[in-house]
């Protein structure tokens, strides 16, 4: 009954990078993502809600990662858009 | 279902699965006690909430005790009643005038005596099991400032979290047809998935609630709260927090003391007809002496409003009402969510019935944690396995179930311990649970069998789950009939509790080793009959 192994990544490079994107790039994205709503909307009511979205939606982007076939490609989404979402702060930090 | 995310979702629930298991059960067998942790202290201090009339609590009596050890002005005064408990919660902070150098504390007081006693000395078994639930003493490892335990146990409640979403896209498609099967006397591996799960599915909201509520309490702080105040709020927390949290203000200290001493119970009278309904439970001086004092008196009433304590203000310089929140104010988002967040987390919106249930149901995630376990165990004991591999894996189920169900008779017989030693401080507790604990689990771990691990641990948990109720009689007077004649509901619940589960584990013990003998009669006779 383990999971056919026909189906899993086999090599352990791709298994890292798909690991560290879940954990990682998960947490990044979703975070980000609250913060850029926080730019748009009552921050304090985006923050409570915090609560339990962020960690809802880092777990949902963790299953994402691992059912993604190419690490790299993977990798490379959630850091885009976490660039993207984090975009208000960095255009205000680099407008100081 | 696409065969490949299939795969997919059923590897990472099982790798998730077996690395969180271990520490996961810790998390939830001493935090199913840990619903019962103030009437645990009671049970073991033997002192029952009944007599304690709480409205009527003398607020200048404890201000007067407080102040014979510290001089109170400029500290911000935190008063916390209990209804299940007659041990108050006291605390002073700092003072804000610099001169005033002694730090302030948290203290315990008795509401009927007023003796104030010190955390450390107070300590009991309720504070253990609760404080061991998010692994405290854990928190030794990492050093001053890093909070290794805490963070240990967030981590761990987020990839259960993980595992739950897993678990459920993998079991999705059987989600309603495998609900009603339940095959206990065919092989084992169908008995562990059926439990794995039919108990998972029933406690899937629960356990869901617990993982994201746990993960926010413990680790939310480094990885949401700090980043957030980074590029929010200038950098600081705590502006961070006076925005976010309800109730959290901070006053100025105007650093001129009043000429008079402020009256609490007066307020506390006042708060009582303003708040009517609510049950008054903490009252907070922020200033206290200073002409920028304020009481903060607040209730609560679950029945008229789930998550909207009622609050009042007072000005201390003019006595006068500064801000009355009532308590059936239709209630806004952040508070709501701020205080559901803590109800559903610690279960104290529905008196014992919610707790027992809650306890219930966290005794079902340590089966479901179990089970899944088992079915590790049993799904990769096959001969096309090397058997390196099966030799590893034997002994790490091996250590997982001994430390694991080891805990069990365990805790039953720290209840013994701290009833028959009336000096246990928190030295005591920690010796004792951990080293029984490490010798227990070393000797089932060298037995090396599954099966006499779980017959033996529910025959001990038992027997010594039973006498605990007996033990208490015996050193305190305090039988069972006793605490029910005189309405002493605490003492009594964890007696009950006790029993009852003695009685199950007792039965269970029955049924488990009748099981086996069959079995081996079965294996015996030649003819397979």
């Amino acid at each position: 009954m383990p999971a056919n192994k026909k189906h899993l990544t086999a090599s352990p490079w791709q298994r890292l990078l798909k690991v560290t994107a879940a954990f990682v790039g998960g947490y990044m994205v979703s975070m980000s993502f609250h913060l850029l709503l926080m730019a748009f909307m009552d921050r304090t009511t985006v923050f409570i809600t915090m609560r339990f979205s962020v960690y809802i939606l880092w777990a949902a982007l963790m299953v994402i990662a691992f059912l993604a076939k190419n690490g790299w490609k993977i990798w490379g989404i959630y850091l885009g858009l976490s660039l993207i979402f984090f975009l208000p702060y960095l255009l205000k930090m680099m407008g100081k | 279902m696409n065969l490949r995310n299939y795969n997919i979702y059923f590897h990472t629930h099982t790798i998730s699965g077996i690395i969180i298991s271990l520490i996961l059960y810790v998390i939830f067998f001493a935090g199913s006690f840990a619903f019962f942790k103030t009437e645990i202290a009671s049970w073991q201090k033997n002192t029952p909430n009944s007599v304690v009339e709480k409205s009527g609590t003398d607020m200048n009596r404890i201000r007067d005790t407080m102040a014979a050890s510290m001089d109170l002005y400029g500290r911000d005064l935190y008063i916390t009643l209990n209804e299940r408990t007659s041990r108050m919660t006291v605390s002073a902070s700092a003072s804000k005038d610099t001169t005033i150098k002694d730090k302030g504390g948290f203290f315990y007081m008795d509401a009927t005596s007023f003796k104030k006693q010190d955390y450390r000395k107070s300590y009991d078994l309720g504070e253990f099991l609760y404080r061991l639930h998010f692994l405290a003493p854990l928190n030794v490892i990492g050093g001053r400032g890093f909070l290794f335990g805490y963070y240990l146990a967030g981590l761990v409640a987020f990839l259960f979290l993980f595992a739950i979403i897993t678990g459920t896209l993998v079991h999705w498609k059987k989600i309603v047809s495998n609900f009603y099967v339940f095959r206990p006397w065919e092989k084992f591996k169908t008995l562990w998935t059926d439990i794995h799960t039919a108990l998972g599915v029933i406690t899937l909201p629960f356990l869901f609630v617990f993982a994201v509520t746990g993960t926010y309490y413990l680790v939310s702080f480094p990885l949401v709260t700090q980043p957030t105040a980074k590029v929010q709020y200038g950098g600081s927390t705590d502006s961070l927090f006076q925005q976010t949290i309800p109730g959290r203000t901070n006053y100025a200290f105007e650093d001129k003391k009043l000429n008079h001493v402020p009256d609490l119970n007066a307020y506390f009278k006042d708060a009582q007809q303003k708040l009517k309904g609510a049950e008054l439970r903490n009252l907070i001086v922020y200033n206290y002496g200073d002409q920028g004092m304020r009481i903060r008196i607040s209730g609560v009433n679950q029945q008229r409003s789930f998550t909207e304590p009622g609050t009042v203000i007072y000005n201390g310089k003019t006595g006068k009402v500064e801000k009355l929140t009532p308590i059936d104010q239709k209630g806004s988002y952040i508070k709501a969510v701020d205080s559901l967040v803590y109800s559903l987390h610690f279960g104290n919106y529905g008196g014992n019935i919610v707790r027992i249930l809650y306890f219930l149901l966290g005794i079902a995630g340590c089966i479901v944690i179990i089970s899944g376990v088992m079915i590790w165990l049993v799904a990769r004991n096959k001969k096309n396995i090397p058997e390196k591999k099966r030799r590893f894996n034997e002994w790490l189920a091996n250590i997982y179930l001994s430390a694991s169900i080891g805990m069990y008779p365990v805790t039953a017989a720290a209840f013994i311990a701290v009833k028959l030693n009336p000096g246990a401080d928190r030295g005591f507790v920690y010796s004792f649970y951990f080293w029984v604990w490490l010798v227990i689990t070393i000797l089932l771990v060298l037995r090396r069998n599954n099966y006499k691990t779980t017959r033996d641990c529910l025959l001990i948990g038992g027997l010594l789950g039973v006498a605990i109720p007996i033990v208490n009689g015996l050193v305190t007077g305090n039988w069972i009939w006793v605490s029910m004649r005189h309405g002493y509901t605490d003492i009594l619940l964890i007696d009950l509790l006790w029993t009852v589960i003695g009685i199950t584990s007792l039965v269970t013990w029955l049924l488990v080793v009748r099981q086996q003998q069959e079995k081996l009669l079965h294996k015996l006779s030649p003819s397979g009959v």
